[in-house]
């Protein structure tokens, strides 16, 4: 029992150790610093945060380690102090990592050693910073002290609250607390009341008519980003969430809706300068026509192929974008200018709050849309192949045509998306159609709740709104991305806001196991 | 009724292939008339400059061989396609090019020349010390991956590895431009490997420069090809990894450590695609974070080109996408910018004309 818990002491200790290092190579000690301190209401965007701050970044920090290094009260045996000599190890080890990193570093500031030239993250105001502005041995020192303390302590109470049952009686409380707000028993028929209903709805819509007017230009393009954004996840959601078939290069169907609707409207290069509205349907048209086109060969292979496809097939729409060959047509890699805005009845909208209805009735359509869909006997055929495509070929759905049709209704949703976006930047160029685009959209879906429609609004709000309010982290922005793909899948695969169908059909269905369960 | 349903589920299977070879054939004529205009009628590039496209070329397929060899193996395996694998790659270019930074500064003063320093005086320790720090890297990372980010998922549906393998991906190359910063860097040979030096061919009376560098890295993959060759077919972890990759489950119950063989299948994979990358750095001369990206899909284009599970397939497949992308654009007469715009097109024809690759055996669908 001692032993083990050594063990995972060691163990949390070498992983936060890395994770120290790693955070400091990459500069994200600066950062975290500057958002402690920008709670405390102190801005630091032209010098380095104040070490007080970044002591509190490492004590945070130290806090969660020292939480994950403590055992959990499964077994009877673990006292409080295996609890504390886990943690003590944990700090002990993970402090060392800390210091050993400020002595070299420290070392080469005082040798005048500049280490930007192999690694710009690390600026000698960090290494300042990092060595709480004292010497790099009195720094290292109290580095060192400073996380062995921290996280030695975080482990016990940890340990100490997990075992008393604090934890499980608080969030009892709190859960309490907040269902006596709004019990759920009135929530429900509150919500099964008509009239509630239509208030419900009327004063929805009287917010969404009267915010974009209020809250002005900044925020109108904020949100309207995100309204695009639940756009492209709720089209990415029918292939991905409900067909169960990866798309990567969702990003050129985007590409296409916009290089559409840019060409048939822009003055240059081809001055065709057609109506807004017949260029947004033909530019969702001709997405859906690049799906149909690109899944007829790919779809009835497996899966992952059609992911590769797809990421080799955006890949080579950016580089025949950028490319010679097609300067003439496309203007290569200057981009659209002057791209139309939406004219009604003879007069032209295009000023933000114009464009912010424009999305949002976008926005309120796919979503309609969507739930249709997923109503629908075609909705029900991709849940089916999605769990087991071929139970679903037995019970006579033709999984080749149900998917086709969902990537063509992806894609159609990602012209629009792309279309849309073009109008309201007025511009449109390859690097607007960056592989990125298809990550950002990927792990909305995938955080908020693959398959569930207010799961997407709600990383589409998450993982394109928050950043624009956290615009230090911006930098970090991909990195965080993939981290959180990977721990998504392991820890929650069903994402924040899960689809309920699942759990409904599981409830339904007779279990398979008879009696037994 | 039984009978019935198969015969017409054989003829869709038969006109579905029919009509792949169809598309196959009509593809493959309009190619080769594309050439022949090019070749025949317009005459743009003599001899000298189709045997320098071959050869820089088969160069740059045997590294593609090495990092296809990877993806080839752990989807034999796994039935994953590894998607952080140009990622591992990557990270391996980096550990050669801080390698030969490192030996840049560190003096090793002769009589001669005291200026000297390590990387000069003893090039060929440099070097190997270069592919053992670049070969650790990538094994190391390799290992790690498969032991955080996929061997909890052993259970998941596909999908989930995919994306998880997408997120891994997308990490490491942010997590290499935020530490290294987004610019490329220099990787300065050892003078015995200048880049600008070389044998010299004469092909119809024009010298042919053949850069010491292109041999080197020839010549170095085709060894490592022969030893993994020899490991998967001649020794007991090779036995191991063939029968897992056959069927987990009865490897398990003949006493294979599973997870052990996957890890190890993952760290020989890293090792190899390390190679690749300190490679990469020394014939390329120039190591980003983007580095591993583009030759990771190309690779992955070739182990399916060759047929994906089989090694001597991606072996095969590397070196042909290496040839087909280094003639390529000059044979068809297009723009040398698009030559990535021909890998991809070969990953998008296999999969049209023949999914399970040139030496792939017909795999079951569950595999495919």
């Amino acid at each position: 029992m001692r032993t083990s818990a050594i063990n995972n002491g060691l163990r949390s200790g070498v992983i936060f150790g890395v994770i120290i290092a790693a955070m400091f190579l990459i500069g994200f000690t600066v950062t975290g610093a500057g958002l402690i301190g920008k709670i405390f209401g102190v801005s630091s965007s032209y010098s380095a945060p104040a070490p007080a701050f970044f002591a509190i970044f490492i004590i945070l920090i130290s806090a969660w380690a020292g939480a994950s290094a403590a055992p959990r009260p499964i077994a009877e045996a673990d006292t409080l102090r295996q609890a504390l000599s886990g943690g003590l190890i944990a700090g002990v080890v993970s402090g060392l990592f800390a210091a050993v990193l400020g002595l070299i570093f420290g070392g080469l500031l005082a040798n005048q050693i500049d280490p930007r030239a192999y690694l710009p993250a690390v600026s000698p105001d960090s290494i300042k910073m990092f060595l709480l502005n004292q010497s790099s041995l009195m720094g290292s020192v109290l580095l060192f002290a400073l996380i062995a303390a921290s996280v030695s302590a975080s482990a016990g109470l940890a340990f100490f609250l997990r075992n008393s049952g604090w934890v499980e009686n608080k969030s009892k409380q709190t859960f309490n607390a907040l269902s006596g707000i709004l019990p759920a028993e009135r929530a429900a028929s509150l919500s099964r009341n008509p009239y509630a209903r239509y208030a419900f709805w009327a004063l929805s819509a009287a917010a969404l008519i009267i915010l974009p007017r209020a809250w002005g230009g900044y925020w109108n393009y904020v949100l309207g980003t995100v309204g695009i954004y639940i756009i492209l996840g709720l089209g990415l959601n029918i292939i991905t969430g409900w067909a169960g078939q990866l798309v990567i290069g969702y990003v050129a169907f985007f590409a296409i809706g916009a290089y559409t609707f840019a060409l048939l409207t822009a003055p240059e290069p081809h001055h065709l300068m057609w109506n807004f509205w017949i260029a947004l349907a033909l530019g969702t048209l001709t997405a859906g026509i690049a799906g149909l086109l690109i899944g007829l060969p790919i779809l009835n292979l497996r899966g992952d192929y059609l992911a590769i496809v797809t990421l080799g097939f955006a890949e080579i729409i950016r580089i025949l974008l950028k490319s010679d060959l097609l300067t003439e047509f496309t203007t290569g890699p200057r981009g659209i200018r002057d791209i139309a805005g939406p004219t009604l009845f003879g007069q032209s909208f295009v000023s933000d709050v114009d464009f912010m209805y424009l999305i949002i009735i976008a926005v309120f359509i796919v979503t309609f849309a969507a739930y249709r869909l997923q109503n629908s006997r075609t909705g029900k055929a991709w849940f089916a192949i999605n769990l087991d495509e071929t139970v679903a070929r037995a019970t006579g759905i033709n999984a080749f045509v149900s998917k086709l049709l969902a990537l063509t209704l992806s894609a159609a949703i990602a012209g629009l998306a792309g279309a849309l976006y073009a109008s309201r930047n007025q511009f449109t160029g390859p690097d607007d159609h960056v592989l990125m685009v298809s990550v950002n959209v990927l792990c909305l879906v995938i955080v908020g709740g693959i398959g569930n429609i207010p799961g997407i609004f709600l990383g589409a709000f998450a993982l394109k709104g928050l950043p624009e309010v956290l615009r230090e982290t911006e930098n970090y922005r991909l990195l965080i991305f993939g981290a959180l793909l990977v721990v998504m899948m392991r820890l929650r695969p069903e994402g924040f806001l899960p689809a309920r169908r699942p759990a409904l059909e599981n409830r339904d269905a007779p279990s398979p196991s008879g009696k037994e369960a | 009724m039984e009978k019935t349903n198969s015969t017409s589920a054989q003829n869709k299977l038969r006109v579905e292939r029919s009509l792949r070879v169809f598309a196959g054939v009509v593809i493959g004529v309009f190619l080769l008339w594309r050439m022949y205009n090019v070749l025949a009628v317009e005459q743009n590039f003599g001899a000298d400059t189709w045997v320098r496209f071959g050869l820089s070329g088969l160069i740059l397929g045997g590294m593609y061989a090495l990092i296809a060899i990877g993806y080839t193996l752990v989807y034999g395996i796994m039935f994953m396609i590894n998607f952080a694998h140009g990622e591992v790659m990557m990270l391996g270019a980096f550990g050669g090019f801080f390698t030969f930074e490192a030996l840049r500064f560190l003096p090793a003063p002769s009589a001669t020349n005291p200026g000297l320093n390590f990387l000069n005086a003893h090039p060929f320790i440099s070097i190997g010390l270069a592919f053992a720090v670049g070969i650790f890297i990538s094994a190391v990372s390799g290992y790690f991956l498969e032991k955080i980010a996929y061997r909890p998922l052993r259970k998941a549906p596909r999908l989930i590895l995919l994306i998880t393998a997408i997120g891994a991906s997308i990490f490491l190359q942010n997590f290499a431009m935020l530490m290294f910063g987004p610019q490329r860097k220099n990787v300065i040979n050892p003078d015995i490997l200048d880049r600008s030096a070389g044998w010299t061919l004469i092909v119809s009376d024009k010298a042919v420069l053949i850069p010491y560098t292109g041999i080197f890295s020839l010549a170095l993959s085709a060894f490592l090809m022969i030893g993994l060759y020899v490991l998967v077919q001649r020794t007991k972890l090779g036995r191991a990894m063939r029968s897992v990759a056959q069927d987990k489950n009865t490897a398990a119950l003949m006493g294979v450590d599973v997870d052990d063989v996957i890890s190890k299948t993952f760290i020989i994979s890293g090792a190899l695609a390390g190679a690749a990358g300190v490679m990469w750095g020394i014939h390329m001369g120039l190591v980003n974070h983007y580095t591993g990206f583009l030759p990771g899909i190309k690779a992955f284009t070739a182990a399916v080109m060759g047929g994906i599970g089989n090694i001597p397939g991606a072996m095969l497949g590397g070196m042909a996408l290496g040839v087909i992308e280094a003639i390529g654009p000059a044979a068809l007469g297009i723009d040398f910018q698009l030559k990535d715009v021909i890998a991809f097109s070969i990953l998008v024809l296999v999969l049209i004309v023949r999914p399970s690759g040139i030496l792939g055996e017909k795999l079951s669908e569950e595999k495919l």
